[in-house]
């Protein structure tokens, strides 16, 4: 669906993408994992063409993806931000759904696992981390994109969010969407995602299922922990 | 789709512009900033009228639109100066500070489609500031005075214009550097060189006078005095749009460093060539009812069957007030009738105070058809038959002081202006800031 090739990115004199090489499939959930540092939101802002890349290409259904169609196809979530501080988050998710004209069911479906009703009158600049998160859950749920990347989705979440967030980007690769999340916390990653994409210092180490992953490291039984500290 | 599209991208720019405290406080003093120069002017005018019953000081000097609204709308070009900027400043810098532009830049629409909506949204602000002035104008009417509606118009133009150009500045501003505070050092630091560049080019003549008359505050001068110039609306038009197309290479963060300069090279060229253009055009309209901008009609008519160039060459310095009633009374009108006119500004010093004969200081040469004549005098009718004589015409008959324009004499206080400037604006622009919010 997504191939990612030679992708290569320098700050000033600092690499922080070395060649780094992997495809997408549809329905899948693939994550980018790696310690802090590793590139991964920069791979992520270079495939949503927020960020030049210094090499590298990118096709979509076999077909080169030019930085001005990168927005037909992929649609970009990145962690830590607070856009429109001052709007009231129900505004910003409707928003989204006339801007995109999906229908109300759309909104209804996500918002219970979301649990946005919660939410729904605050103001986006007074949402706590875990709250924030979920709403731009929701803005990227509400975009047509067949691509979503994902910055750390996870991130504030606590442990009874995190597996309904789960259950839901599950539900959403059901449907064909192909969602590329980046995380930090392995034990989730394992636990959500198809394949893996191991970076490491501007590297990609790995790609695999956990256990492609597992005979590439020769630990049968091993944790994604264990493989990464073994594979870098 | 599109038009879908837009028309959520206003709705976010709009709700944007109402939480935007900048906006508000622009509201607040504006309409303080009205009110005073309201209040000063009328009471102003009331004194050169003759309050108390006696007789107007120089009645053919008083006309509304020098009298009471220009001063009155004196307060948008503070606003456009130092307050609007950041309104405009705060449409990027919020959403560059916040991540949301990495949202926006992956929405529907191109860049230059969002910036549309900023703009759009904008100058419905700049217009929202104006109901102050507005109602400034509504008072002057019910307490008799005199609105000549085609001078009024063109001064609203100006400030219309004014507040796009200060739009596009603050627009490219908050593109260009990091934060809110950077872009309105840029943008201030663009005000106080368009200053300096008016008070250098002062006399001077050629391209440095040519281009000080596209500062924001000579051209709008120039629509204070009731004179429509094509060419001040369609420089400051491109200049403005130049702002919001340099905001747009600037903000598409995916393409490189040296990419955007190269289009930055680019924009540049080609506004300066559509700007150089735009200079060129001459047409201009006097629209002000005592037909400051021109001479009389039988003057125009005479003077324009000169058809060999004109040269004039002054030694005035830019300091000499005759150098001043001489642009204010004769070359402002003389540029609008002959096409070849050509004026060198020769005298060597900005005050004139060590300036000697030997330098001819004090003197304007007159040279048309290899003929050239000294004159001393900047009154119109001398100086009109001075080039009658050099074009070998004879002078038109003039019209009689009668005819000329009257003035409008107005002896009138500025009733209810206090009280609605200073307290019902103020509360009305709480109250709806409050509303707005909940």
């Amino acid at each position: 669906m997504l191939s990612v090739e030679g992708l290569s990115k320098i700050f000033g004199s600092r690499r922080v993408l070395s060649d780094v090489s992997f495809t997408v499939r549809p329905g899948e959930v693939l994550g980018l994992i790696g310690p802090n540092g590793a590139g991964k939101t920069t791979v992520l802002e270079c495939l949503a063409g927020l960020l030049p890349s210094n090499a590298g290409s990118l096709s979509y259904r076999g077909e080169s993806l030019a930085l001005t169609r990168r927005k037909q196809a992929l649609f970009y979530v990145p962690d830590g931000i607070l856009p429109w501080a001052e709007q009231p988050v129900k505004w910003v998710l409707r928003f989204f759904e006339k801007l995109y004209a999906r229908g109300a069911d759309k909104l209804s479906q996500i918002a219970g696992p979301l649990r946005l009703e919660e939410i729904g009158r605050s103001r986006v600049g007074t949402l706590s981390k875990g709250e924030r998160k979920r709403m731009l859950l929701a803005l990227s749920l509400l975009t047509p994109h067949p691509v979503l990347l994902l910055d750390e989705p996870f991130d504030g979440l606590d442990l009874r969010q995190t597996r309904d967030v789960m259950t839901l980007l599950r539900s959403e690769s059901v449907t064909g969407r192909a969602l590329v999340v980046s995380i930090h916390q392995l034990n989730d990653a394992a636990k959500v995602c198809d394949r893996l994409v191991l970076l490491n210092n501007g590297e990609r180490v790995a790609e695999g299922t956990l256990g492609e992953l597992q005979q590439q490291a020769n630990l049968i039984d091993g944790g994604l922990e264990e493989i990464f500290l073994a594979l870098t | 789709m599109r038009s879908r599209s837009f028309l959520q991208l206003l709705a976010k720019e709009f709700r944007e512009l109402l939480a935007s405290r900048a906006f508000w406080l622009m509201l607040l003093f504006v309409g303080l900033l009205v009110g005073h120069g309201f209040i000063t002017a009328v009471g102003l005018y009331a004194e050169m009228s003759g309050t108390g019953g006696g007789p107007a000081a120089l009645p053919q000097g008083l006309n509304s639109l020098d009298g009471v609204i220009v001063p009155t709308w004196g307060a948008y070009d503070l606003a456009a100066t130092l307050l609007f900027p950041f309104v405009a400043i705060r449409t990027i810098s919020s959403e560059k500070e916040s991540g949301a532009l990495k949202l926006l830049l992956q929405l529907p629409g191109t860049l230059i489609t969002k910036l549309t909506a900023k703009g759009v949204v904008l100058l419905l602000a700049w217009l929202i500031a104006w109901i102050p002035g507005a109602v400034a104008i509504v008072l002057w009417r019910s307490y008799g005075g005199h609105v000549y509606a085609p001078e009024t118009l063109n001064l609203l133009l100006g400030h219309g214009l004014r507040g796009l150009l200060s739009g596009g500045l603050g627009i490219a501003a908050a593109a260009l550097t990091d934060g809110a505070a950077s872009a309105a050092i840029v943008t201030l630091a663009f005000t106080v060189g368009t200053w300096a560049l008016d008070f250098v080019a002062a006399g001077r003549g050629g391209l440095v006078q040519q281009l000080a008359s596209y500062t924001p505050t000579a051209a709008l001068r120039s629509f204070e005095q009731g004179l429509l110039r094509l060419n001040a609306v369609a420089v400051i038009a491109l200049l403005s749009c130049a702002g919001f197309g340099l905001a747009a290479v600037w903000l598409n963060t995916g393409r490189t460093i040296r990419s955007r300069l190269l289009r930055t090279l680019l924009l540049l060229v080609v506004a300066a060539g559509l700007v150089w253009a735009g200079a060129s055009l001459r047409k201009t309209w006097d629209v002000s009812e005592n037909r400051r901008n021109s001479f009389s009609l039988q003057d125009e008519a005479t003077l324009r069957r000169i058809d060999q160039p004109l040269k004039i060459t002054i030694f005035l310095s830019p300091e000499d007030p005759r150098l001043t009633d001489f642009e204010q009374n004769v070359l402002r009108r003389l540029r609008r009738v002959l096409g070849k006119l050509e004026v060198e500004y020769a005298a060597s010093s900005r005050t004139g105070l060590f300036e000697t004969g030997d330098d001819h200081y004090g003197e304007i040469w007159y040279e048309l058809g290899g003929q050239r004549v000294v004159e001393r005098s900047t009154i119109e009718e001398v100086v009109l038959d001075q080039i009658y004589q050099l074009a070998k015409l004879d002078p038109p008959q003039r019209p009689n002081a009668d005819e000329s324009f009257g003035g409008f004499p107005l002896a009138a206080q500025p009733k209810h202006a206090a009280t609605i400037f200073y307290i019902v604006w103020p509360l009305v622009v709480i109250v709806t800031w409050w509303v707005s919010r909940r």
